[in-house]
């Protein structure tokens, strides 16, 4: 944290002043009137909660609330509620119970009639040291276990796509929050100058059921949303398509243009933020472009991820979105979020397996299993694990028993299963538990606002000071709840 | 609400008309009730638990937004639990959300001159619709005469046959591409053109209910799409049966699995259509017998085809098509005219203290009464809908509430000056800041009451004043004390909000269309669904009108101004960040919206100065920075202006940040 207040830059708290900054402090330092101590610049460093943002370089990087493990975060983001009984919560008593009905279960889930209880569809076997149960249905990601800690227990405070996308991704389910990557970035800025700070890869399929949200900075600064891209779709406005004679002319005339105004407003660190930005711009035209060029890449490394699968395009793209997630993080982007799973479509573009389970799993977990497995592994060769959590989550889970009429299972927040590997991360855990068919969680129960809050204590932030004052409340990614889950920390 | 601070609607006045309008011949106004993001009936789980959370959540919001919005409180706080700063209690809370616990999140039918035009038109509409169609039935080929009709199709299928007697009406699917049959809607036509289905009764072979989407009264209910379908419980198989309960003439029928185009699975392909008359002779008028043979994977086209027809025929058959496509989009325009999503109100349910805000553990009953900190004024637990908000609407409106009048004038000094005298403009409590500047906020909160609540009053004195009228320049030792020019020692300079940029590169380039009032212009390719919105980049007179008019898709950034800090209107946003970010820089220099502004200007200039390019970076800096350029500026850009044109100087202009800020 920057210890004197006074280093500050001075109109340039456009994006947090001082003042605004002293009602976060108000809180925790109960009703003083902290107005009155505007000179007490001390204290004001003492329990500052929020980063200390200059304009001129939003994406500047800036010091965590402690030292973290995790300087960079990738989040692999399965769109539309993986199952966990056909993956990492193996239910053998499940098998016995397959065909009969859930005695006591509920008679209507989300989308209608519950219908029996369906063994898992897949087969399980153990893996590695710890011996972890997984199933068929993602061999290559299982053979990583040893190094991932799982989390079974968690909990959504939605059963539906939308709001639930909501609730991962802000803490909140209704729109209008900040994204977890949008909070890490305005905390953190970022170590790269020539790229954005926070980059979303849409799935080649599509965007998740939530799109915008997933990504969107709420009410912080619009400096810390997402950037979408993908290796397929360029950042939006990257070139304007004219000659570049003529580019170059207008680019000229603006910096003159700029600087003259400068010089003739001098200290005012809005308009030397402005010029920067446009410095930034243009860097980037360089960069995204560069970043995005996999011919680069040797052959070993495309056909390790799948990106050379002729067979399944949709596959070799999202493969290609897993190199382009670790070349982002390779320039030292902070945050990168890889969608696996586009919007609601009955099951057919994402996770989302109401009435066929088996048959939509099958085509997803082609997708999904060899290009992630080969990222972790990519970055952990790379040495780059060290520094980078990866974090693999979906909106919530599924019921033990299919829907009535149907081979799917239906919408379940009671308890589900994410994970993370990487820097901070205590490897092969299983932490927290479900019932003995995976339908409710009933040992260490984790609401996802400690899966966030774990997150952020990662990169060496404190959930409950990273906050921002809005309309009233301050604000943070965890509402009023949150605890971190330490069984999953190194 | 753009007529309403126009017409410089008294404050006091306004404030009724939101909270009820519907008693003020305002109907219209109480759209400010419902504004809140909250989860619609799709996006509840269909357990009772869901609901009733989803419900609470929603009062919350209008509870959240009429104590923020017009009391400057966050009473919303005390839904858990008493608030932690400011004395409202959860009991005040709850009283409070009693006050609007009878306003539903729906449109309603709304009665204004506009409305009720939209009324009359609809009939003329729909009756030219019906006579298109039975010129269009014409032109598909008869059933059963040995042509080959084209392949069936999942949106729509017209089986026109010989007029017939019909009492009865059978549909028999002895296949389907997948899974058991579903039916969005099957339609009847006499040669009238009436669709005599609608009033059939209706038996199924069977039936997988979902409840409101598949139910067999969908399949004559007049609704297209898969959510009011009818759904078999065979694979493969499935049967309806209508009744015209009297025999009638019928020469069409008309059927789809899903109008709406998203469903392409559950389709017949292999079926028959069976007329009984009214001594119940049986026969076959139509069927999948002399259609194409299905091929899967193709089931999306557009219903009707001008296959089979003759080169004229097809022309026409097209003409009429395109005819009745516009008439559909005039009959969806005239629906909507006559609605607003300006809440339905009904009995008001019980409300009772939740404990912990958990609708699961309701305490005891809590009746509409005022936030006590401000008054002791109750209601009884019985009173009228209306009557709650018609108390509410007065005690926020009474000239002796401490805190309207105050939190108005600090919104409307924020919009000149960036900041208002309170910088927390939806928090006066505890927790809010403390005003630079009490004693000018007391009289300008009395001076609004005494001139009558009026807004333009309060812009004029403000604009009349000096500090607003004073130089923006820095003064070091100033600027030592008091950095942010809090205390007004100079006017602070801001960059324009996204809005304001938009509507001057328009009005600059002389393309501003200042139509006024109506509906709003669309940002991207559609208004409803949850992804994938298409951002419009081709330009229109109407895409030309003020941002303000822009339609907002929630959660959906502007494809250029977004990155601005444009709220993305998921939640409110009373202050807003200005930060600066290098995709505001590739957005506000490459894209398609300032290139096109670009080349207008250019050729406004052009209009304006003639040939001579001295003359067109004059009258450009004139347009752009209200100023010549100085000799220095003209020199820099005059070899750019001969060698490409003005438009890349207009382009600069656009981006530098003497256009970006004010003043």
């Amino acid at each position: 944290m920057n210890p004197h207040a006074e280093d500050l830059s001075f109109a340039g708290r456009a994006l947090l002043d001082r003042r605004k900054f002293l009602s976060h402090s108000a809180t925790a330092l109960g009703s003083i009137a902290l107005t009155n101590l505007l000179g007490g610049d001390k204290l004001l460093a003492a329990e500052n909660h929020g980063p200390i943002i200059d304009p001129a370089r939003p994406y500047a990087p800036r010091p965590p609330h402690f030292p973290g493990k995790a300087k960079n975060v990738i989040v692999i983001f399965c769109a539309g509620a993986v199952s966990q009984l056909e993956t990492w919560d193996y239910k053998p008593e499940l098998i016995k119970w397959d065909g009969k009905p859930l005695p006591g279960g509920p008679a209507v889930t989300f989308q209608g009639p519950a219908g029996n209880l369906a063994r898992p569809q897949y087969g399980f076997r153990q893996y590695g040291q710890t011996g972890k149960w997984v199933s068929d249905l993602i061999p290559h990601l299982a053979e990583l276990t040893d190094d991932i800690a799982f989390v079974h227990s968690l909990t959504s405070k939605s059963n539906t796509h939308g709001p639930a996308e909501n609730f991962l991704s802000t803490g909140f389910v209704l729109d209008g929050f900040p994204s977890l990557g949008s909070w890490v970035t305005y905390a953190l800025g970022s170590e790269s100058q020539n790229l954005p700070s926070y980059v979303s890869i849409p799935d080649p399929r599509g965007v998740p059921q939530n799109g915008a949200n997933n990504w969107g900075p709420g009410f912080l600064p619009a400096a810390f949303q997402g950037t979408t891209m993908s290796s397929s779709k360029p950042v939006r406005h990257l070139t304007a398509g004219v000659s570049a004679d003529a580019d170059r002319a207008a680019r000229s005339l603006l910096q003159g243009m700029n600087a003259r105004h400068l010089e003739a407003n001098p200290g005012d660190s809005k308009l030397a933020a402005r010029i920067a930005s446009y410095e930034l711009a243009a860097r980037m035209q360089l960069s995204v472009p560069e970043i995005n060029d996999l011919s680069t890449e040797p052959a070993h490394v495309l056909k390790s991820y799948g990106a050379d699968d002729t067979t399944n395009p949709d596959k070799a793209a999202f493969a290609k979105n897993c190199i382009l997630a670790r070349r982002l993080i390779e320039k030292g982007v902070r945050f990168v979020q890889l969608f696996n799973g586009a919007y609601a479509s009955g099951g057919k573009l994402n996770w989302d397996g109401h009435s066929d389970l088996k048959g939509q799993y099958d085509v997803h977990a082609q997708i999904l299993d060899q290009p992630a497995a080969a990222l972790i592994r990519d970055l952990k060769q790379r040495g780059l694990l060290q520094d980078t959590l990866v974090v693999w989550c979906t909106e919530f889970g599924r019921m033990p028993f299919f829907q009535k009429g149907a081979k799917g299972r239906d919408h379940n927040p009671d308890g589900f299963t994410c994970w993370m590997t990487g820097a901070g991360v205590k490897p092969g855990v299983s932490h927290g538990r479900t019932d003995d068919l995976g339908q409710k969680a009933v040992e260490d129960i984790h609401p996802l606002y400690h899966f966030n809050a774990t997150i952020l204590h990662l990169l060496g932030l404190d959930f409950e000071k990273l906050s921002f004052e809005h309309n009233g409340v301050r604000r943070r990614l965890t509402n009023v709840e949150g605890k971190l889950i330490p069984q999953v920390l190194a | 609400m753009i007529r309403a601070f126009n017409q410089d609607t008294p404050y006091d006045r306004f404030i009724k008309e939101q909270i009820v309008g519907d008693a003020l011949g305002q109907d219209v106004a109480t759209g400010f009730l419902v504004t809140a993001s909250v989860l619609l009936p799709g996006q509840i789980g269909r357990d009772e638990a869901s609901k009733r959370l989803a419900r609470q959540d929603s009062l919350d919001e209008i509870v959240n937004n009429l104590g923020q919005t017009f009391l400057g409180l966050s009473v919303g706080c005390a839904r858990c639990h008493d608030h932690k700063f400011d004395p409202i209690t959860a009991k005040d809370y709850y009283a409070m959300q009693a006050l609007v616990a009878g306003v539903e999140y729906m449109d309603r039918e709304i009665r204004t001159p506009e409305a009720d035009a939209a009324r009359t038109r609809l009939k003329s509409v729909k009756t030219a619709i019906v006579a298109i169609e039975r010129r269009l039935a014409q032109l598909v080929p008869l059933a059963g005469a040995g042509e080959v009709r084209p392949m069936v199709n999942a949106r729509e299928n017209v089986e026109r046959f010989k007029p017939v007697r019909a009492r009865k009406l059978r549909f028999t699917i002895r296949e389907t591409n997948r899974l058991e049959p579903c039916i969005d809607e099957i339609e009847a036509f006499g040669p009238d053109g009436e669709n005599i289905a609608l009033n059939a009764a209706v038996t199924v072979s069977g039936e997988r209910v979902t409840a409101d989407t598949h139910e067999q009264r969908f399949v004559n209910d007049g609704n297209y799409g898969n959510a009011r379908s009818w759904m078999s419980d065979e694979n493969g198989k499935g049967w309806v049966l209508l009744d015209f309960r009297q025999e009638r003439e019928i020469d069409r029928v008309v059927w789809g699995r899903d109008r709406q185009g998203k469903f392409t699975d559950r389709l017949a392909t292999n079926y028959v259509i069976q007329v009984a008359d009214a001594a119940g002779n049986w026969r076959t008028v139509a069927g999948s017998d002399d259609r194409a043979k299905f091929v899967p994977g193709s089931t999306t086209e557009a219903g009707f085809t001008t296959k089979g027809l003759g080169k004229e025929e097809a022309a026409q058959a097209r003409r009429l098509l395109a005819e009745k496509n516009k008439l559909l989009a005039d009959q969806r325009a005239l629906d909507a005219e006559q609605k607003a999503f300006a809440g339905v109100f009904r009995k008001p349910d019980k409300v009772h203290l939740l404990n912990r805000g958990d609708p699961e553990q309701p305490k005891e009953e809590v009746a509409p009464a005022l936030l006590s900190v401000l008054g002791d004024e109750k209601l009884p637990s019985d009173a009228p809908e209306q009557a709650r908000r018609e108390a509410l609407a007065g005690w926020i409106a009474d000239p002796s509430n401490p805190l309207t009048a105050r939190v108005m004038v600090n919104r409307i000094w924020q919009g000149h000056f960036g900041a208002g005298l309170v910088q927390t403009p939806s928090d006066f409590g505890n927790n809010g800041m403390k005003p630079t500047h009490p004693a000018l906020l007391d009289w300008l909160a009395q001076e609004f009451v005494r001139a009558g609540w009026s807004v333009k009053h309060m812009h004029r004195l403000i604009m009349l004043s000096e500090t607003y009228r004073q130089s923006s320049a820095i003064d070091v030792q100033a600027a030592r004390l008091d950095a942010d020019a809090r205390l007004l020692w100079r006017f602070p300079s801001r960059r324009l909000d996204a809005e304001t940029i938009r509507d001057a590169m328009l009005a600059v380039s002389g393309k501003l269309n200042l139509q006024m009032y109506g509906r709003g212009f669309d940002l991207f390719d559609k208004r409803g669904g949850l992804s994938g919105f298409k951002p419009v980049e081709e330009s229109t007179p109407e895409n030309r009108r003020r941002m303000i008019y822009a339609h907002k898709v929630r959660r959906e950034p502007e494809a250029v101004f977004g990155a601005f800090d444009c709220p993305d209107a998921g939640q409110s946003t009373a202050v807003r960040t200005a930060s600066t970010t290098p995709i505001q820089a590739l957005n506000l220099f490459n894209s398609p919206f300032t290139l096109q502004r670009s080349a207008d200007f250019a050729e406004r200039v052009r209009t304006e100065a003639g040939a001579d390019p001295a003359a067109q970076v004059r009258r450009a800096y004139q347009l752009a920075l209200n100023r010549e350029p100085t000799a220095q500026e003209l020199a820099e850009a005059l070899p750019a202006v001969r060698t490409h044109g003005a438009a890349v100087l207009c382009r600069a202009l656009f981006n530098c940040s003497e256009f970006l800020f004010q003043p």
